[in-house]
């Protein structure tokens, strides 16, 4: 519970900096994306090709 | 009787022609107002996007703006300022999105052509869920200023109409230019998605296949990987779309799009670059592994259409693998419906290489000629002969 709040307060941070209010609600869900997310992603930047450019 | 009983329309006027063209809401006409089925967005464009003044340069009568998923950020079009547009088939079913009115209109027979967009799916998923003919043209075919953008690499703006033909005949306006009408000369059939479908829905799409000719079971390199390679690249292009009315309008987005777009917002930086660069990487493993096939057939969509208060949690997910890997390389796919399931259409996907719509609009013409897909049971045609002439 404590990790969940303090990271839903990074992201409340981070979308600050941009200009961004989010309610906690809005940030659970993304929190809940981006734990689904983050890890496909640590997994294709391990086997893409290095020399793969953008 | 109402003359839009399936919440197709945001916007109609009433010009009569010979080919009537109703445009989705995130496309910009002369006079009448976009917004995107949004309450954030309204403006009235003093002029036609270039896709549309070239259709009526050659003849159409534009008559509308269409119903789409708000910001066409989404698969199901039920945007919550404007309610769902409505299957034609089963008005308790979602048309699926981000092009729902288009479907909905072209199924119901309001227009002999709607045009949808497509990022991620948005003009496949009504086609095949509403049981019309759709094109998702090869990106850069058709040109998207005056369009509101969901990402800019991935978007096309494209046709669905009753059939092929009349997909093609749009398309070539719109493109200006004409396109290929060869055949392919190998057919690959992706075997995954069909084992993965619903399995009735998989056996409608088998025995239609079968029409098509001989085809041969492939493996789609990376399958597992392209849904999230897409929303790598998708959602941080959306969030830059959309920075400044997150600041000053986030309260006004729905919460599915607000989520989405926030998401795009808070990931990595690092996120979009490996997003691009795996999509070469897709690029280049498909180009080594699939060269010699010119079409690729699967089913559209995995499911008939959901009841709109029964959407499957995990839709989103089911549907991905299904639409994301031509979104993802831009490539042209026609979808052509090709049967029912529990009175509910079901559709094939033509994919081709890139800028080869011509090859699948060609397949999909040559299926047509042996299998005409029905039309709704519910049918319901408020405008008479009369008014269209």
């Amino acid at each position: 519970m404590g990790t969940e709040s303090s990271l839903v307060s990074a992201l409340r941070e981070q979308a600050r900096q941009q200009g961004v209010e989010p309610t906690d609600e809005d940030l659970e869900g993304v929190l809940e994306f981006l734990t689904r997310i983050l890890p496909a992603l640590a997994d294709i930047e391990e086997r893409l090709p290095p020399e793969t450019a953008p | 009787v109402s003359l839009d009983p399936f919440n197709a329309f945001l916007y109609r006027n009433d010009e009569k022609g010979d080919w009537r063209v109703a445009v989705k809401d995130v496309i910009d006409v002369a006079g009448m107002p976009t917004t995107a089925a949004s309450k954030v967005l309204h403006r009235v464009p003093d002029r036609d996007a270039e896709c549309i003044a070239r259709l009526r340069a050659a003849g159409a009568t534009i008559v509308g703006k269409l119903n789409t998923h708000e910001f066409a950020f989404g698969a199901l079009t039920n945007s919550p300022h404007f309610g769902p547009a409505l299957n034609p088939w089963d008005p308790e079913r979602t048309t699926g999105g981000s092009s729902g009115g288009s479907g909905a209109a072209v199924a119901a027979g309001l227009v002999e052509v709607a045009l949808g967009t497509d990022t991620a799916g948005s003009i496949r998923i009504p086609a095949a869920l509403c049981g019309v003919t759709g094109h998702r043209p090869t990106v850069g075919l058709v040109p998207v200023d005056g369009v509101v953008p969901v990402a800019w690499t991935l978007d096309a703006v494209g046709p669905l109409a009753r059939t092929a033909d009349e997909c093609r005949r749009a398309l070539e306006i719109m493109a200006g230019r004409t396109l290929q009408a060869e055949a392919p000369r190998r057919i690959g059939l992706v075997t995954r998605l069909f084992e993965e479908a619903n399995p009735a829905v998989a056996a409608v799409c088998e025995d239609a296949a079968r029409l098509l000719g001989d085809a041969e079971p492939v493996e789609l390199p990376l399958l597992d990987e392209i849904a999230t390679i897409t929303q790598l690249v998708m959602l941080p292009e959306a969030a830059a779309v959309h920075t400044g009315w997150l600041r000053t309008r986030l309260a006004d987005y729905g919460p599915d799009v607000r989520a989405r777009a926030l998401a795009g917002l808070l990931l990595p930086s690092t996120a979009y670059v490996t997003g691009r660069r795996a999509r070469n990487w897709v690029r280049s493993s498909w180009e080594r592994e699939l060269a010699e096939f010119d079409l690729l057939v699967a089913p559209a969509m995995p499911i008939v259409a959901p009841r709109l208060d029964a959407v499957p949690p995990d839709y989103r997910l089911l549907i991905m693998p299904y639409n994301s890997p031509a979104a993802l390389l831009g490539l042209p796919v026609t979808v052509v419906p090709c049967g029912l399931v529990d009175g509910l259409p079901v559709a094939l996907s033509l994919t081709g290489r890139a800028g080869e719509d011509g090859v699948t609009l060609a397949a999909a013409e040559q299926f047509q000629r042996q299998f005409e897909p029905e039309a709704p049971r519910l049918y319901t045609n408020p405008v008479s002969a009369d008014e269209r002439s």
